[in-house]
């Protein structure tokens, strides 16, 4: 079931960076494109160079806004109507995309140039078989008939892993997971030998899991088909595995780009050193404040007259302001666009000030904030006098209790489907439980709820991750805020401004901004403001629902210090509802590892991220791509799980489907009995935990930590 | 699909027992005795209670219903009173002749209708979507009796290449039947192209967005085939689901038009049997009229449920 790779996408003989132009695959010279907008031009590329040589895979990383998605379109004549190229030439085998007529560069694409986009679900067409779509490029490029390419779909499906091909092949899209419409992406793409992949954040929208075990498979083929790949992502974790080389955009400009390992682990441009200082990594202490870079992304319009990141550079000085920065090179084939790079070279990015936080303390073992008991929650359950309409429903969250203490900060972790928001919606009564009960201070707060206790509300509010869908963007940011004022009982108007810049300012935003509107700010900003709304009604306690999941590294490290703050500040309690375990191990006390709607294991952070483990925690801490470079010694093997499957239902453990570890029989008959280790150290399964403590920790560099 | 079929095929059901509930109750409401208008307006009292009992209509109202009900359920839908014949031969000619109408009409406003929205969603913003939107809102702003006035006058009475109305039935000849249908054809094209055209532009444009049309053309097809095969297979669900509410409006009798016409449809049946207070004829009118909609509303769920493979493999759910 379980395949253990050593980690070395990258060991595939390793090309240095293109040097000489002639032997490069594809190569982007000097690309400039812009996108016409209501507000005018707006800079998408300018002067992007880079070169992929034959079986090399490049990262293209950046922010969003960064212009690394558009370049991937242009390379593939899909930029749509807005966008224009504007200067540049586009080079593939020698020859210049942009010679072509529209229909010579159709069709390369598909055939010689491939593509695979960021949500596979959303990329397939919901009304033709998947057979059918991987044999669309073979009919149109190869000459096959629809017949005559159904075997090749099979062999392809078979390339990509998935196992039953002849019936996935006439599935439709909404039937297969997530994991397995990539890979119907995935073969689509091959399906005419191309030369060349974009591969568009191929893994952005899947789970951690999933996602490892699609990029195992696609540094397989790249490294057996002799690939290159333009891979497109702003993870930096994902590039440190797959790719040979990177390119880092910001701002619309390639600012640095170079072999991998150089790049990510002795960065020159400051973008790149604050990008890869931001990156939370696996940690147990607390304490440290993660390194943030300040301000946002400058509007681009016009040709850059200056250093696209000097109003957020640490290092930045009068020259970099009035200068545009030209890309230079050194004899190792990297380039860096800053003419600061060799001062720089042994400068880290300045750490925050580590005005260390004080440790944290036990919380009091008082009676605790919140107290979840036998928690269930079943949606979709359908009784009819029509017997063939009847519906069991779905279990969400089966049997799950808890505590959270005052003051205590308890992330839930877990996978799309692990039922980790309808435990965090329950607990502030939007959702009604199935069973179970949910206290709140000693109160029953689906009771209270309903019976219109509006100080319970007032003391529990709620941070959602779309930071731009939780505002309503007909009403103004203090308009926005001034709401939950009132409902809490400040009445006077003059008060409630007042109130509100005092809480914007405790957000890190200026009182201004209350006259502004949702799309006048930047998502950071405005998850911002919606913290801000969470606080006005002085909270004890907030469910931060993948609060920062949909932000960029920089900001997410922000707004992850203004909650720590906060919390700090106000003692405030979070439940942290993440599929990050790096987020979560920042901020977090203790930990919840759901499954399939139970909890797998629990406890304090640092026992959880050390053995003894539950396998599906094993496997999840060891699917996280991380920015370890050459010098932290080989990987770990990592644990790849097969591609998520509903959970089976009835009696026993959720996690038995996938399990590594599957012990028999008794996984699937009996639930698994609750195991305790250390210090509230929890873990439900069958397997004794003395067994359970003999792997080796996943994370064999925090055994010096504590 | 078949359990799908079953489930909807019971809630048509359904609905046609509150239908012919609602026609009963609503007719017996209508003022007007039918005893004393079918013995005349000079006929003695007694004359009327001796109709009353040979109708049975002094039985209490749920008799009359199930005996009326019954009668339906074995094909007798009732005598006309004003025309003293069975209404189900009258009825069934008009019905005949809308359902004419509303194919080739239907037929027309589909083929054109969704052909302007793709080209409109396409051409987006150009002259040819500005020029589909004009003319449709043209058809949809002035009123379908001006339309068909004006195309009397034009065409049958200035220039006499049309009959200005009647019906020429089919045995008549092909050329005959079909100059009488083009003029009412037309008009009602006009009524109903607007919302197809309009309908497919925007969800053609919303398809067109969608990354699965994107990826379509990443895999190099070209772009006839990626309008066709991918965005507009999915582009038409809601444009399938007007034309049948289209299809059963027709059917029902479009009232305006077949007046100005003189076309002898449904709609022209029931106001006649409104003005003559001809009971029988009025309930079993609009119950057929009902019928037909429910039917070609449960059949553009079947269409739809056949194009969109999620319902057609998820019908337990449906």
């Amino acid at each position: 079931m379980t395949a253990l790779v050593p980690l070395s996408a990258a060991a595939s003989p390793d090309p240095t960076p293109a040097t000489a132009a002639m032997s490069a695959l594809l190569e982007v010279r000097n690309l400039t494109i812009n996108y016409a907008s209501p507000r005018g031009t707006l800079r998408a590329a300018s002067d992007v160079s880079f070169a992929i040589r034959p079986g090399e895979v490049m990262g293209l990383v950046g922010e969003s806004g960064s212009g690394k998605s558009t370049v991937a379109m242009a390379i593939l004549d899909l930029l749509g109507e807005a966008g224009r190229i504007d200067g540049g030439e586009i080079l593939f085998e020698g020859t210049d995309l942009r010679r072509l007529s529209a229909g010579q560069r159709r069709s390369l694409r598909g055939d010689r140039i491939a593509a695979v986009f960021q949500d596979p679900f959303t990329s397939l067409n919901p009304a033709l078989t998947v057979g059918r779509q991987i044999a669309e490029p073979l009919v149109q490029h190869k000459g096959f008939t629809p017949r005559q390419a159904a075997p090749r779909v099979e062999e392809l499906l078979a390339e990509v892993g998935i196992r039953e091909p002849r019936r996935i092949a006439q599935s439709y899209p909404h039937q297969l997971s997530g994991g397995m419409q990539q890979r119907v992406l995935i073969a689509t793409a091959l399906g005419c030998d191309p030369k060349l992949l974009i591969l568009d954040e191929p893994t952005t929208a899947l789970d951690v899991t999933v996602e490892a075990r699609i990029i195992e498979l696609l540094a397989g083929l790249c490294e057996s088909h002799h690939l290159s790949a333009l891979f497109v992502s702003h993870n930096l974790g994902i590039v440190n595995r797959i790719c040979n080389s990177v390119c880092v955009l910001y701002g619309s400009e390639v600012v640095e780009t170079g072999r991998t390992r150089d790049v990510l682990a002795r960065p020159v441009h400051p973008y790149t050193k604050g990008l890869v200082a931001a990156l939370p990594r696996i940690t147990t202490d607390r304490r440290h404040r993660l390194s943030s870079i300040p301000g946002t992304v400058s509007k681009l319009s016009g040709p850059p007259d200056s250093c696209v990141f000097a109003p957020r550079c640490p290092f930045a000085e009068e020259t970099c302001r009035r200068l545009p920065q030209a890309l230079r090179g050194d004899a190792a084939g990297n380039s860096v666009r800053c003419w600061k790079a060799e001062a720089l070279s042994g400068t880290p990015w300045p750490e925050e000030s580590t005005a260390s936080r004080p440790p944290a303390t036990p919380p009091a073992r008082t009676a605790p904030l919140v107290q979840v008991d036998a928690l269930r929650k079943v949606f979709g359950e359908r009784r009819s006098i029509l017997p063939w309409l009847r519906r069991d429903g779905t279990v969400a969250v089966d049997d799950v209790s808890f505590t959270i203490q005052r003051g205590e900060v308890l992330g839930v972790v877990g996978e799309s489907g692990s039922g980790k928001s309808t435990i965090g919606r329950s607990l502030l009564a939007l959702i009604e439980p199935t069973a179970g009960t949910v206290l709140f201070d000693g109160a029953d707060f689906v009771k209270q709820a309903k019976e219109g206790d509006r100080d319970l509300r007032r003391r529990a509010q709620l941070v959602f991750q779309n930071s731009a869908a939780s505002l309503n963007p007909r009403k103004t940011v203090g308009a926005a805020m001034e709401r939950p004022l009132v409902l809490a009982g400040r009445q006077g108007e003059a008060e409630r401004r007042e109130m509100i810049a005092a809480l914007l300012t405790r957000v890190g935003l200026p009182a201004a901004y209350a006259d502004r509107y949702p799309h006048e700010l930047s998502g950071g900003e405005r998850q911002r403001v919606n913290i801000a709304r969470a606080l006005a009604t002085d909270p004890e306690f907030v469910v931060c629902d993948e609060a920062v999941s949909a932000l960029d590294v920089s900001v997410q490290a922000n707004i992850l210090n203004l909650l720590a703050d906060l919390r700090d500040e106000l003692g405030l309690s979070y439940l942290f509802i993440t599929h990050d375990i790096a987020v979560v191990s920042h901020i977090a006390d203790r930990v919840l590892v759901v499954y399939g709607g139970t909890i797998c294991e629990e406890g304090p952070i640092g026992r959880v991220l050390r053995p003894p483990y539950h396998p599906y925690t094993e496997a999840l801490l060891s699917a996280v791509p991380r920015l370890s470079g050459a010098e932290d010694g080989p990987e770990p093997e990592r644990i790849l799980l097969e591609d998520s499957t509903a959970p089976p239902g009835g009696g026993g453990c959720a996690f038995r489907g996938r399990c590594p570890r599957k012990l028999g029989t008794i996984c699937d008959e009996r639930a698994p009995p609750v195991q305790t280790a250390t210090d509230g150290h929890r873990i439900a399964c069958h397997i004794p935990l003395a067994e359970l403590a003999e792997r080796a920790s996943v994370f064999p560099e925090l055994a010096a930590l504590h | 699909m078949l359990l799908y079929t079953l489930t909807r095929l019971a809630y048509l059901a359904m609905v046609l027992v509150v239908m012919s509930i609602l026609v009963f109750l609503v007719t017996q409401a209508m003022p007007g005795d039918v005893a004393s208008m079918i013995a005349g307006q000079f006929a003695s009292k007694e004359v009327i209670d001796a109709i009353t009992v040979k109708l049975g209509l002094d039985q209490p109202l749920i008799v009359q219903y199930g005996r009326w009900a019954a009668g339906i359920l074995q094909g007798d839908l009732g005598r006309s009173l004003v025309l003293e014949q069975p209404v189900a031969p009258i009825l069934m000619e008009a019905l005949s002749r809308s359902l004419v109408l509303a194919v080739v009409a239907l037929a027309v406003v589909t083929v054109i209708g969704i052909g302007a929205g793709v080209l409109a969603a396409v051409r987006r913003g150009r002259m040819a979507d500005q020029m589909v939107s004009g003319v449709s809102y043209l058809g949809i702003a002035v009123p379908d009796f001006f339309w068909a006035i004006v195309l009397v006058l034009i065409f049958g009475s200035y220039l006499k290449w049309l009959p200005t109305g009647g019906y020429a039935p089919l045995a008549d000849g092909f050329v005959p039947w079909a100059s009488h249908l083009v003029l009412p054809v037309v008009t009602l094209v006009l009524m109903l192209i607007a919302r197809i055209a309009r309908l497919t532009r925007s969800s053609m444009i919303d398809v067109l967005q969608t990354n699965y049309v994107k990826y379509a053309r990443a895999k190099g097809l070209p772009e006839k085939v990626v309008i066709v095969r991918h965005a507009l297979r999915n582009a038409l669900l809601p444009t399938i689901t007007v034309l049948a509410i289209d299809f059963g409006l027709i059917l029902g009798g479009v009232v305006v038009i077949e007046t100005v016409f003189s076309f002898p449809g449904m709609g022209r049946l029931l106001l006649f049997a409104i003005q003559r207070h001809d009971l029988p004829l009025i309930q079993a009118t609009i119950l057929i009229i009902s019928t037909a909609y429910c039917l070609a509303n449960l059949a553009a769920d079947l269409l739809y449920a056949f194009v969109n493979p999620k319902i057609r493999h998820g019908m337990g759910n449906a």
